[in-house]
């Protein structure tokens, strides 16, 4: 059985880059820390004091303390299962709204089109940081505002996307071969077409995802994030009256945090598009 | 190396690193092209012949393609030895090169006559104005109508074959003394291809130029070309004076290459084609008799039928929008009140240039395309206006093979998928097991292995992918099928395998066709009537066999006298 599809292609062409391999372990080591932090396995306690207060990082406490001496690497570790949480959350909702949406403007046109292309266009003529304050504020503060803020912002870059690629393949001839043979238009539309785009959704979930742990950090800082919960985007809003005092570790450990994960995804995106959609390469 | 030659490529191999190893593309061969004379290189995709003159250009993809062995001489210069500035000089000024697709090769944000002007710029340091003078100059002089206005033009306001003729005035800007043109007339209409070929021929002449024209149609070739070289497999396995190739070809391939081009009149009863002349391995094998004969159509009495298929004044239109608000301005008809009558078990033949209505005709009558006016009666019952369950049982029954092999397949399915999709449709077949077995079955009849059936479409060449698509469409097995333009995307070789197949299928299956073309001679060979298309109407109707004898209308005459002949020019003085 000779089994080379096009998928595995793809893995194989992934395969042999070697930044992108680092990419994907980095995001599986982001990936399970949250996990092990969502079951409570590592860093339950981090509310409680392990120390004097503002330590420096030393053996005993790898990142120091905050000033009610907290430990900051819990921090860390807490504030990466709210990144990743909110990134995970905000693409379950972005992805069926924008895959859904993108895939019957493009399909069927008409006034769903212009229906789609209207509500889209409205959505990203805001920009979206206001968006996202404003939802927040309606909502109210907390994380669950931040997943729905974000998934509600995120799916217009996808639809806009897959609105194209199912226009192009509409017109191919497999899909009127589909059509010839008496297929209807569901299934021209969900087995054909849409396999055919759904490396798309694989490529901008990649880069979504390093969107939504941007902005959460920015609404965090701002006070409109996760209340009761440390985050990446709370710690650096600490920081800004701990450095005059020389505590840099609390900013060093978030960014830190956040740099390495946002690196891996860009990488990971590139890399995928790469394997994905070989045409694209090198433009 | 005698003096006369412009160009002499010796030993020449080129190689290609890939991830499943080194592959040869061409190996060993050797040709010359004297000064003043036009060679043309045969062979199919994948010979190795566009390679060659890649090779000759300076322009192989480094490092993965290698020349480990071989010389170029170009005016006695070894080209191979140049670096690539001193190549840059010789590219486009001594060297240029037309390529196949027109429609991609200009860029379509410019003028056609700075683009033309553009070159004459950096290879002959004229002027602005100078050089777009010239620019509209060298558009006179390559036929193209009202050139000083025609320069303001941009690429999309052209015609294919203008496009054409603006790509042969950048190359012969900086009067080149060798012009290499690949395949520069497969993507046109026979009657724009003839035009063409003599456009290149009166250039050539005025110009004093060599050419190397490369193509896979040894019938295209015959009217242009002094000297022949037959590729096949990366090697050179015939060259000759093209009078010589035409009229006593020494190589089973070449013979196979002549023979497989059906031509406008008598044809054997299936076409010959390559492997009828030689082996797998590349041995010569005696053709029979009986495969050679040549039969006459209108000899043969097929039974009469009753009449499967009938449409009356059929017409189907597209809106033209316009205005401010994309109103529906107008209409455009492409197809314009047609009629015709089809037997069971016959072919009929529809032929037109690109933009006729022809395949509009043929997605019309499947009602894949809704037709705007008229009626088709299918089997005696009107189906203008059948829809849901109704037209889905009929798709049963017609089916349409597709022009393009490559996009007609559903690149994430595999062959069992794509075969067995049409019974999981109409619930044909108790299970799985018995939907795969007559999937199994269909794709040995169009000849090839059931093994390949886990495979996905890429891993298929062209040829293998259009039996998959023929057999896509018998999967339901259909009465009628309408193949549009089903082997102009194939080599010829593989195009007379193709045609036979048709045929085959057709004997055994009790088929009804329509085929649509626009090469009068495939369809010549095909059909039992020809009916010959132009500006959405059919303009003239006949039997096959009466209507390359004597056609009535002057366009139908103009389409029979632009097919290249398959024969070489007489011998110039």
């Amino acid at each position: 059985m000779n089994k080379n599809s096009l998928w595995k292609d793809a893995f194989y062409r992934l395969a042999q880059d070697k930044l992108a391999l680092i990419s994907i372990l980095i995001v599986f080591l982001y990936f399970f820390v949250a996990l092990f932090s969502g079951l409570g396995w590592i860093a339950s306690n981090w509310s409680q004091e392990v120390g004097a207060s503002n330590l420096a990082p030393s053996f005993d406490h790898l990142l120091g303390t905050d000033i009610f001496g907290r430990s900051v690497l819990q921090k860390v570790i807490r504030g990466t299962q709210v990144a990743m949480s909110v990134g995970a959350a905000a693409a379950l909702i972005a992805i069926p709204i924008g895959v859904i949406l993108g895939a019957l403007a493009g399909y069927f046109g008409g006034w769903i089109d212009d229906f789609v292309t209207w509500l889209y266009t409205t959505f990203s003529s805001v920009p979206n940081i206001m968006l996202l304050i404003s939802i927040t504020l309606i909502l109210g503060k907390g994380i669950f505002s931040v997943y729905v803020a974000l998934g509600a912002t995120s799916w217009v870059n996808l639809c806009r996307l897959i609105r194209g690629e199912v226009l192009k393949h509409k017109e191919r001839e497999y899909v009127q071969a589909a059509g010839a043979i008496g297929g209807g238009h569901m299934r021209k539309l969900f087995r054909h077409i849409l396999p055919n785009v759904s490396h798309i959704v694989i490529i901008n979930t990649s880069m979504q995802f390093q969107t939504a742990i941007k902005s959460e950090v920015i609404l965090s800082y701002l006070g409109l994030g996760v209340q009761g919960e440390p985050s990446w985007g709370t710690m650096i809003d600490d920081a800004k009256l701990e450095l005059v005092r020389g505590v840099w570790w609390q900013l060093a450990g978030a960014t830190l945090a956040m740099f390495f994960i946002l690196l891996a995804f860009n990488i990971l995106g590139d890399a995928l598009r790469d394997a994905l959609d070989p045409k694209l390469k090198g433009k | 190396m005698s003096l006369n030659n412009l160009l002499s490529v010796k030993n020449l191999t080129v190689e290609f690193q890939t991830s499943e190893g080194i592959i040869r593309a061409v190996n060993n061969i050797s040709f010359d092209i004297p000064q003043g004379k036009t060679i043309g290189i045969v062979g199919e995709s994948g010979s190795g012949k566009s390679v060659t003159s890649l090779a000759v250009m300076g322009l192989l993809q480094k490092p993965a393609a290698r020349i480990p062995s071989g010389e170029i001489y170009f005016n006695g210069q070894d080209l191979l030895k140049l670096n690539e500035q001193q190549m840059r000089a010789i590219r486009g000024n001594d060297i240029s090169m037309i390529f196949q697709e027109p429609m991609t090769s200009l860029n379509p944000v410019f003028k056609v006559g700075e683009q033309i002007s553009e070159a004459l710029r950096v290879h002959k340091n004229l002027s602005k104005k100078e050089a777009w003078e010239k620019a509209v100059h060298l558009m006179n002089q390559v036929g193209i109508p009202n050139p000083s206005s025609s320069a303001h033009k941009y690429p999309h306001e052209m015609s294919g074959g203008q496009k054409q003729r603006v790509m042969i005035a950048m190359a012969i800007s900086c009067d080149p003394k060798l012009l290499i043109a690949d395949e520069p007339t497969t993507a046109l209409d026979v009657t724009i291809q003839k035009q063409v070929l003599e456009l290149l021929q009166k250039l050539q002449q005025e110009y004093k130029m060599s050419m190397m024209f490369i193509t896979h149609d040894l019938g295209v070739i015959g009217d242009i070309a002094d000297d022949v070289v037959v590729m096949y497999r990366s090697n050179v396995v015939e060259k000759n004076h093209a009078q010589t190739i035409f009229h006593s070809a020494t190589h089973p391939y070449t013979k196979g290459l002549l023979a497989c081009r059906p031509k406008l009149g008598a044809n054997p009863r299936r076409l010959l084609t390559v492997s009828d002349f030689m082996t797998e391995s590349g041995e010569e094998k005696i053709v029979p008799v009986e495969r050679v004969q040549v039969f006459d159509k209108e000899q043969e009495v097929k039974s009469e039928s009753q009449i499967l298929l009938e449409v009356d004044q059929l017409v189907t239109q597209f809106p033209i929008k316009g205005g401010l608000f994309g109103r529906t301005v107008d209409h455009f008809k492409a197809v314009d009140g047609v009629s015709f009558k089809l037997k069971k078990g016959q072919t009929l033949g529809l032929v037109g240039e690109s933009g006729c209505g022809k395949t509009t005709l043929g997605r019309s009558i499947l009602r894949l395309v809704e037709p705007s006016a008229g009626k088709i009666i299918y089997d005696g019952k009107d189906i203008t206006h059948v829809y849901h369950e109704e037209l889905r049982q009929l798709r049963k029954k017609m089916q349409i093979i597709f022009q393009d092999p490559y996009s007609s397949l559903n690149p994430r399915m595999t062959i069992t998928d794509i075969l067995t999709e049409p019974l999981n449709i109409h619930k044909v077949g108790a299970n799985k097991n018995e939907r795969f077995d007559m999937a199994r079955e269909l794709i040995e009849k169009v000849g090839l292995k059931s093994n390949h059936m886990s495979r996905y479409p890429h891993e298929f060449s062209g040829g293998q992918r259009q039996r998959i698509c023929i057999a896509r469409a018998l999967m339901l097995r259909p009465e009628f099928v309408i193949c549009d333009e089903s082997v102009s995307a194939l080599d010829v070789s593989i195009q007379a395998q193709v045609l036979n197949l048709l045929l085959d299928l057709q004997q055994e299956f009790g088929l009804t066709y329509i085929f649509i073309s626009h090469d009068l001679s495939v369809v010549n060979f095909i059909a039992d009537e020809v009916g010959v298309m132009y500006a959405g109407k059919i303009i003239e109707m006949d039997k096959a066999s009466r209507i390359y004898k004597n056609a009535k209308e002057e366009y139908t005459r103009s389409l029979l006298s632009a097919i290249p002949k398959g024969l070489a020019r007489e011998t110039r003085p």
